[in-house]
Formats: structure tokens, C-alpha cells, sequence
């Protein structure tokens, strides 16, 4: 859905993108992880053809960007750094008039989409008053209503969740599931691991312009083969497994080699009280501090 | 396509769009052989042909700031917007264009009307021979066939042509042969067809210590010129509403003085013949061409105004026989009373030296030829 | 687009605020002239403002003379240095770029409105002060005829058809505003700046004007023939400055604009 090749943005002396190959599949939920100013949203930016690549290759929905915007973007759905809106307008006439700019939609079912797209992100009851008087996590989901205006076959989210509550942010979350579970493909850009985490199905990772690591979420977060042992009795622990034991703290006992059933047979054997044990899947945020520390940096992520 | 591409697209169309201008400016002009005596000739029989267009006349003479002088000075020293439109010599009407008004004069065998836009008022003369000059006077057709009057094949000689006003225009260049002219030359370029002169430049030998010889002092030049014969509604005056009319019998000091005073000017003065084609008056008015020299007698009452202002003109000298002025190759001097208790006013492009021969001559005579 | 564009313009209140304003001085100066009776001196003052004492009709003139030297363009100036430098600030720009609106586009679609604009507020302003010219001045004489510049009667007609033709002169004459204001606003994401930019322009330009000195340079002044339109009214009507002033307005318009598009459309968008 979303293809580049040797992504490349300079701004002056500072390369602000970096040799970028995103590969966003039809159906994923991407994840496109990175601190701030890691060069997300100029990626973002040069995928919508807002900013102009110095170099590489895009392609977006089987065609070339931005060369092919007026075909393509018809067909994507997109929020970019925060939403924006005439504020003396009310939010169903921003809706009208943003659809109305340009092609690719039709006039006679305008009424029926603006309201449905302000049904789907709960802003019908408050659409006809002017968008001044909306809070932050309104103007966001307007900014939303107006990328599912088309219902487009993607949707580029740059920080969707920025300034919405705890509900908000889980009203939002299923919307995105829903409509990806109807095929639009989301690419969402994020600084928030748990937000991707929980959303994604592959994951990007920026890290000063770079891509250090994509890869699909359940790929990255697959047994690592070892077992966890959480126990009160770790020193007992490990001198009864002895060599396989690859980490210890007070209360973990990290064990290669070995799988968990025999492994908690021995322990039982042992007659060793353990309040947990299971395989070993490491959480995302350490997959990208390890993939950044290959990539030779330190803060990814705040 | 690529940014540079962009500007380079944009720079080029602006240039052709600049450019276009210059290269039509820059179309080779058709020139012809005429001799510059033959053009000369067709230019002084060219009076009666009619016309109509827009022209621009620059002045750089500085005359001295007085209402006797009317709008003299500001013709003299300005630049004037003029339209015209010609049918014949007795039957046509000059613009004076300003930008939020304008005054006109309509001229018909009986009379001519000054209209004024800015106090609506239309003002009503019987034609004279002597007058002080108006905008009509610096029509290129009028001040060109002027300025050639009684030319010498001697003083002619031809110019390259130039595009005035979309049309191939013939020059001719006159260098006055007569001691007393302060003018340096004059260059006129008429229509190839019907050698209306199109532009006239007039060039002084100058009398201030700062200018230099061979100084632009008066060009004007039609901007748009044709040939076809302007409507008569065009130059009839009907004075619409809200305005109001006036006839008065008197245009200025000068043909006042040309009317009633008693003075018989000589036949020759200076020099120079005298250039009068209409009956007797009082006004001298003597040259050739572009040399000019008129005499105006005047009483008290008119004179000493006129001799306050010069007073306290910048540049005023008093000589032997008065207070003169110089302004490029434009001379005045007032002479001093005599014991009748008249002055002269004499003016015009002669040296300074020839107004205070005039000035010694009239006062020997009396101001009786 | 253009639709879009237009209703934007229409139902933003800043709009009518400025078209308000813009209105409000000529209304003050005919309450003045009516109750004071005291007309500028002859030759004085905005033109025709010393003939509408005795005759309404031609108020609309007045009005339009008034209002062209400096509120007019200072409203157009605000507009196009707003176009899409406003767009920007308030990060809409983004937004009708995917949606997508193509570049050259929204240009030309903002340029239409704020001729549009010009068009609305310039006939404003001459209703108005036909209106008020009628109401306060009075209409002269009975005949309905009024004296045109050149000394020569009009009637009710051809001022009304000459008074149309000189808003469109006064509307056209503020394409190189516009386009000047609407380059400055591609550049920048400050509408302020490039309203002030465009101003800046003008005032130059009216000074350059005033500076004899500068005479070779006047022709080409975007200001210099803007009071053309009192052509209109002499007889018969003086075309060459009209003319002139058309095309000295196009060739700024493709300039100005032409260096828009040039810059707009290989612009990255970063607000």
C-alpha cells in the first residue's frame, strides 16, 4: 500500500529523512514508531506530497507521489500534525467545504457521509456549533471525520490520539480496528509504544531518520524460546536449573535451554515455590531500544 | 517539473512580456529622401489638413510666478497632457488633461470657449491676433509650423526618421541664422503623408550662468495621432447643466494693450522684421522662425505689478534700460517708465542684448513707427 | 474550488467588516459636505468631489475616489496576503493540499475570490454612495443631465453605463495588488507580513509618483494610472491611459502571479 525506496529528505546540511524503505502492506495496521523529531511527520508529509523528497522513490497505492496526487490522495484519508479547521465555521460546514475543494467525491451524497463521518467519531450533537468553541480532543476527532470522509482505502494518522482522554483514545482505537477490519489500511505514526502496541500489526521504527527495524508485531513479540520464572526463591531457583540460567534478579530467573513443562516439573521436584512461569516474549519497547542500539543510538524513544 | 524550470518559465514570460514593447520600438522606420527644404514646405502648407490625438508637451523654463501671465508659466515650466482634435483652422478644440479635471478650448470662426471642469465654468473671447500663448500653442503642429515660418534653405538641413506615434516620422533640423535668436536649433518630425508635424523639440542657447547651451527647453510630441476628420459635435461647445457662462470682451493684459493703447510699433525693431499679418495694433511683434521678439506697451497700473514680481524673482538683473529675467533661451525685460508714463514688456528668443537694443530703440521712438 | 473559494470569502465576518469600513469614510465625508455645504477648492481633493455639491449623481465617483488611493488596496493588500498565507497559519493549507486540491489551482481559485472581493466591495461602494449622494446631495438638475468632465452633457444612461465601466477599471487596477500580496503570501506564513510586503509596494510607488526625478520609472508604477478611470468621463472617453493602465496591471498579474505558482508549487509545506 504504502512503498519507498532510499526515502531521502535534506533541509540544507541537516538530513532530516534518511535512505527510507517503508513497506506498508495492504490490511496492516502500521505502527511507525519514533521519537519526536526523528523525521515522522516528514515522512508523513512526503508520503501525502506536501513535502518534495530530495530523493527516492514513493509509491502509494500501486502509484507514483507525488506525481499521481490527484488520483491517489482521493483514496487516502489523512490527519497531519493536529487538526485544523475554520474556527468562525461549524465543523459540518469545514466537512462540506473540505469535501467540496476538490474531486473524486460525489456532491449528491455529501450530506449523508459529512454526517455519518461525524456519527462514526461522535461529534453529531455538537457538528453545527462553530468549531472555536471545540476542545482539543474535538477538533481531533473532526480532523478524523475529515480523513473518513471518503472512506478511503488508507488512512495516514499522524498522532491521532493527541489530546484525547483515556475514552477517547479507546473510542478511537476501535473505530481504527473496525475499519481496518472492513480493509482500510492505517499507517499510523506514533511516539507512543503502547499506543502501537496496541494497535499494530507491523511496526516501523524511526530513529533519527532512520529506519532501524520494521517488522510484523507478532514476529517481533513470538517466544523467544526461553522461560521466566518469577519466584520468592530465585538463589534456590537457579542453583537447581545451574547452566541454564541466562539472567537473574531478586525475584526472575530468565532459563535457556530448557521448556517450561520440564522445567517446572524440576522445580515442583525441588519443592521451590514459584508465583509465575511462562515463556519468554520481550515487549516492544525492548525490541526497538535494542534495534536502536544496533543502529548505534541511545533515546529512541523519550 | 522541476523548481529551476519553474522560474525559468516565469522569468522568460515576464521578459517577453517587457520586451515586446522594446522591439516594436526597435522596428527598422521607413525614412525617405525628401529634401529637408521640400519638407519644410509641405509642413507650412499642412495648416488646414485635419487631424486628432493625444499629446505631451515638457517645459523647462522657469517664468516668474504672476497672474498676469496666466497659465503661461505652468506650460512653460510643466509637463501638459493635450488632446485635439483638428477640423480646420477655424473650427477645432484642444484639451488640456489633468488628471481629476480639464480646462479645453473650443475655437470657432467668432470666438473661442474656455471650459474650466473644476469650477464648471465656460468662459467666451473674441479671437485676436496677440494674446498670450495657451496650450493650443503647444500643439506640435502649431509650434512646429511656427517655428519654421520663413525658414532658409541654408538653416535646414534633414534628420534620420523615428516612430512617433506609430508612424514613420520625418525630420527636419533648423538652425536660425539671425544674430539676435537665442534658440540653438529646433528639430521637428512631421507625418510622412501629411506632414502634420508630429513632435518639435525646441533647443536654447541659454542666458543663466548654470545652464548650458544647447539645452531641451520646450518638446512636445504626439503620443496617438490620426488623420481623419473629427466629428463637428466633437468641437462644438454646448454648456451643460449646472455650469455657467461668461463672455468677456478682454483675453489678457497683452491683446488689452494691443487693443487700446496708442503706440504704433516700428516696422523694424532690433534688426528685425516685424511679423504682424493682422491690421494695426499696438503690440510689436518682430523675427523669424524661431527667433521672436514681441514688445508690449504698458501703463502704470498694468506694469508695476509685473515689475514687483520680477522684483522678487530669483535671478532678476537690472540693466540700463530695465529689470530683466532670463529663463533658458526665454528673455523678459520691463523697461522702466518713460516720461508718458509708459513701460514695455519685452520678451521673447532673442539674446539679451538684442532686448536692450529693442529696449533703446522704442524708447528713441517713442513706441511710434 | 472556485465555488469553495468564494463561499469562504462570503461567510467569513472579516469580510464584511472591511467592506463596512471601507464604506463608512465615504458616507462620512457626504454627511460633511451636505451639512457643512463647503466643497473642496477647485482642482482640490478627491475627483469629482467638488462637483457633487450641486449634483449627487455622480457620488459614486467621489466614493470610489476616495476610497482607491489607500483603503482599497489596504483591504485588498489584507485579503490576498491572507490567501493562502492565513491557510498556512491556521493549517488548513495541509489539509486542501490532500485533499487534494492540485496547487495551481488553489491559486488561481484564491485570486478569483479576491477579485470577487474587490467587485463586491467596489459595487458596494458605489451603491451606496449613489444612495447616500442622492439623499444628502441631492440630483441637480431636473433634466437628469450631468456635466462630464470635457464640459459636455451626460445623461442618466451614460452615467450609469461610464460609473459600470469605471468600477471595472477600479476593480482591474487592483490585480497587481492582489497578485504582488498573493506572491508574498507563498512565501511566508505570516498573512501580516505579506500584507504589509504588498503595501510597502504601493507606497513606494505612490511616492516614486510624487518625485519628478523618477520619471522614467512612472509608466511603469503600479499606482500611476489608477485615477484613469476620471477618463471615463470626459468626452469622448480617453482611452490611452485606460489602455495603459490595463495592461501595466496584466503584466503585473503575470509577474507576480507567475513567481506565485512558480515558488507555491515546488514549495514543501511545513505548517
Amino acid at each position: 500500500m504504502i512503498k519507498t525506496r532510499g526515502l531521502t529528505k535534506r533541509y540544507g546540511a541537516l538530513t532530516a529523512v534518511d535512505g527510507l524503505d517503508l513497506d506498508v502492506r495492504e490490511g496492516d495496521v502500521y505502527g511507525f514508531l519514533g521519537a519526536n523529531g526523528s523525521g515522522k511527520t516528514t515522512t508523513v508529509r512526503m508520503l501525502l506530497g506536501l513535502v518534495l523528497a530530495t530523493s527516492g522513490d514513493i509509491e502509494v497505492d500501486g502509484e507514483v507521489m507525488p506525481g499521481a496526487a490527484a488520483r491517489v490522495l482521493p483514496r487516502v484519508g489523512a490527519l497531519v500534525e493536529g487538526p485544523a479547521a475554520y474556527g468562525h465555521l461549524s465543523g459540518r460546514t469545514n466537512l462540506m467545504l473540505l469535501d467540496a475543494s476538490g474531486g473524486g467525491s460525489s456532491r449528491s451524497t455529501r450530506k449523508r457521509r459529512v454526517g455519518e463521518a461525524l456519527e462514526r467519531v461522535g461529534l453529531s450533537a455538537v457538528g453545527r456549533r462553530p468549531v472555536r468553541a471545540y476542545s482539543l480532543g474535538m477538533r481531533q476527532r473532526l480532523g478524523l471525520a475529515a480523513a473518513l470522509l471518503r472512506e478511503p482505502r488508507l488512512l495516514v494518522l499522524d498522532e491521532p490520539t493527541n489530546g484525547l482522554d483515556p475514552q477517547g483514545i479507546r473510542e478511537i482505537r476501535e473505530l481504527l480496528l473496525a475499519l481496518n477490519a472492513r480493509g482500510t489500511t492505517v499507517f499510523l505514526s506514533s511516539h507512543l509504544l503502547a499506543e502501537v502496541e496496541q494497535l499494530c500489526t507491523r511496526v516501523g521504527v524511526l530513529d533519527r531518520g532512520r529506519l532501524v527495524m520494521q517488522d510484523e508485531l507478532a514476529t517481533v513479540r513470538a517466544p523467544t524460546g526461553r522461560v521466566v520464572v518469577r519466584t520468592p526463591d530465585a538463589d534456590q531457583v537457579a542453583g537447581v536449573i545451574g547452566r541454564g540460567v541466562v539472567h537473574r534478579d531478586s525475584d526472575v530467573v530468565v532459563v535457556d535451554g530448557l521448556d517450561a513443562p520440564t522445567l517446572n516439573a524440576e522445580l515442583v521436584k525441588a519443592g521451590l515455590r514459584v508465583s509465575e512461569l511462562g515463556p519468554e516474549r520481550r515487549t516492544l519497547e525492548q525490541v526497538v531500544l535494542e534495534a536502536a542500539e544496533r543502529a548505534g543510538s541511545t533515546g529512541v524513544l523519550r | 517539473m522541476t523548481t529551476a524550470r519553474r522560474w525559468w518559465i516565469v522569468a522568460i514570460g515576464v521578459l517577453a512580456l517587457l520586451a515586446a514593447p522594446l522591439l516594436v520600438h526597435a522596428l527598422p522606420v521607413e525614412d525617405s529622401a525628401e529634401s529637408a527644404t521640400s519638407l519644410a514646405a509641405r509642413i507650412q502648407q499642412s495648416h488646414d489638413v485635419p487631424y486628432s490625438g493625444s499629446a505631451e508637451s515638457t517645459g523647462t523654463l522657469q517664468l516668474p510666478a504672476s497672474t498676469q501671465f496666466g497659465a503661461l508659466g505652468d506650460l512653460l515650466g510643466e509637463r501638459t497632457r493635450l488632446r485635439t482634435w483638428w477640423r480646420s483652422a477655424d473650427d477645432w478644440r484642444v484639451d488640456t488633461v489633468r488628471t481629476t479635471g480639464e480646462s479645453d478650448l473650443f475655437h470657432d470662426e467668432s470666438g473661442t470657449t474656455r471650459w474650466v471642469y473644476e469650477s464648471l465654468t465656460a468662459t467666451r473671447t473674441p479671437n485676436v491676433f496677440v494674446r498670450i500663448p495657451d496650450a493650443s500653442d503647444l500643439l506640435p503642429p502649431i509650434l512646429g509650423r511656427r517655428l519654421l515660418d520663413g525658414a532658409r534653405p541654408d538653416e535646414l538641413s534633414r534628420l534620420p526618421a523615428e516612430r512617433i506615434a506609430g508612424r514613420d516620422a520625418l525630420g527636419v533640423r533648423l538652425r536660425p541664422s539671425d544674430q539676435q535668436s537665442s534658440i540653438d536649433r529646433v528639430e521637428v518630425w512631421a507625418d510622412p503623408e501629411t506632414a502634420v508635424p508630429l513632435r518639435v523639440e525646441v533647443y536654447g542657447d541659454s542666458y543663466g550662468p548654470t545652464d548650458q547651451p544647447g539645452q531641451v527647453a520646450v518638446t512636445t510630441a504626439f503620443s496617438s495621432f490620426s488623420s481623419e476628420l473629427p466629428a463637428a459635435s466633437i468641437t462644438r461647445f454646448e454648456p451643460p447643466p449646472g455650469s455657467t457662462t461668461r463672455f468677456e470682451r478682454v483675453l489678457d493684459f497683452a491683446s488689452a494693450a494691443d487693443a487700446f493703447a496708442p503706440q504704433e510699433p516700428p516696422a523694424n525693431l532690433a534688426g528685425l522684421g516685424g511679423r504682424r499679418t493682422s491690421a494695426v495694433g499696438a503690440v510689436a511683434v518682430y523675427g523669424r522662425g524661431p527667433t521672436l521678439l514681441v514688445g508690449v506697451p504698458l501703463w502704470d497700473r498694468a506694469a508695476d505689478p509685473i515689475r514687483e514680481q520680477l522684483n522678487s524673482t530669483a535671478g532678476m538683473r537690472h540693466t540700463t534700460s530695465g529689470h530683466f529675467v532670463g529663463t533658458g533661451p526665454l528673455g523678459v525685460l520691463l523697461t522702466d517708465e518713460d516720461a508718458f508714463g509708459t513701460s514695455w514688456l519685452l520678451t521673447g528668443t532673442v539674446t539679451p542684448a538684442t532686448l536692450e537694443r529693442a529696449a533703446a530703440e522704442l524708447a528713441a521712438s517713442g513706441g511710434f513707427g | 474550488m472556485i465555488r469553495v473559494e468564494l463561499v469562504k470569502m462570503l461567510r467569513r465576518p472579516r469580510t464584511w467588516v472591511t467592506i463596512a469600513m471601507l464604506n463608512a469614510l465615504p458616507t462620512l465625508v457626504a454627511i460633511l459636505l451636505a451639512v457643512t455645504d463647503v466643497g473642496p477648492r477647485s482642482g482640490t481633493g478627491p475627483a469629482f468631489l467638488s462637483a457633487v455639491l450641486t449634483d449627487g449623481t455622480l457620488y459614486p465617483l467621489a466614493a470610489l475616489a476616495i476610497v482607491l488611493p489607500l483603503f482599497l488596496p489596504v483591504a485588498v493588500a489584507m485579503m490576498a496576503g491572507e490567501a493562502v498565507a492565513g491557510e498556512a497559519q491556521a493549517g488548513t493549507l495541509r489539509y486542501l493540499l490532500v485533499r487534494p486540491v492540485g496547487r495551481t489551482r488553489l491559486l488561481v481559485a484564491k485570486l478569483i475570490s479576491i477579485v470577487m472581493f474587490v467587485l463586491l466591495t467596489v459595487v458596494i461602494v458605489a451603491v451606496l454612495g449613489y444612495v447616500v449622494g442622492m439623499l444628502l446631495l441631492g440630483d441637480g438638475d431636473s433634466s437628469g443631465l450631468v456635466s462630464g468632465v470635457s464640459g459636455t452633457s451626460l445623461t442618466g444612461t451614460q452615467i450609469a453605463q461610464r460609473t459600470m465601466m469605471a468600477v471595472a477599471y477600479v476593480t482591474l487596477s487592483m490585480l497587481g495588488v492582489a497578485a504582488l500580496a498573493l506572491l508574498l503570501s507563498t512565501f511566508t506564513d505570516s498573512a501580516l507580513g505579506a500584507a504589509l510586503g504588498a503595501l510597502a509596494f504601493l507606497i513606494a510607488s505612490t511616492l516614486l509618483l510624487t518625485l519628478d526625478a523618477a520619471a522614467a520609472l512612472q509608466p511603469y508604477l503600479p499606482t500611476r494610472y489608477w485615477l484613469a478611470f476620471v477618463d471615463l468621463f470626459r468626452d469622448p472617453i480617453l482611452w490611452g491611459d485606460l489602455v495603459r493602465g490595463l495592461l501595466l496591471q496584466g503584466v503585473y498579474l503575470v509577474g507576480f502571479l507567475g513567481a506565485g505558482w512558480a515558488n507555491f508549487t515546488s514549495k514543501d509545506i511545513t505548517s
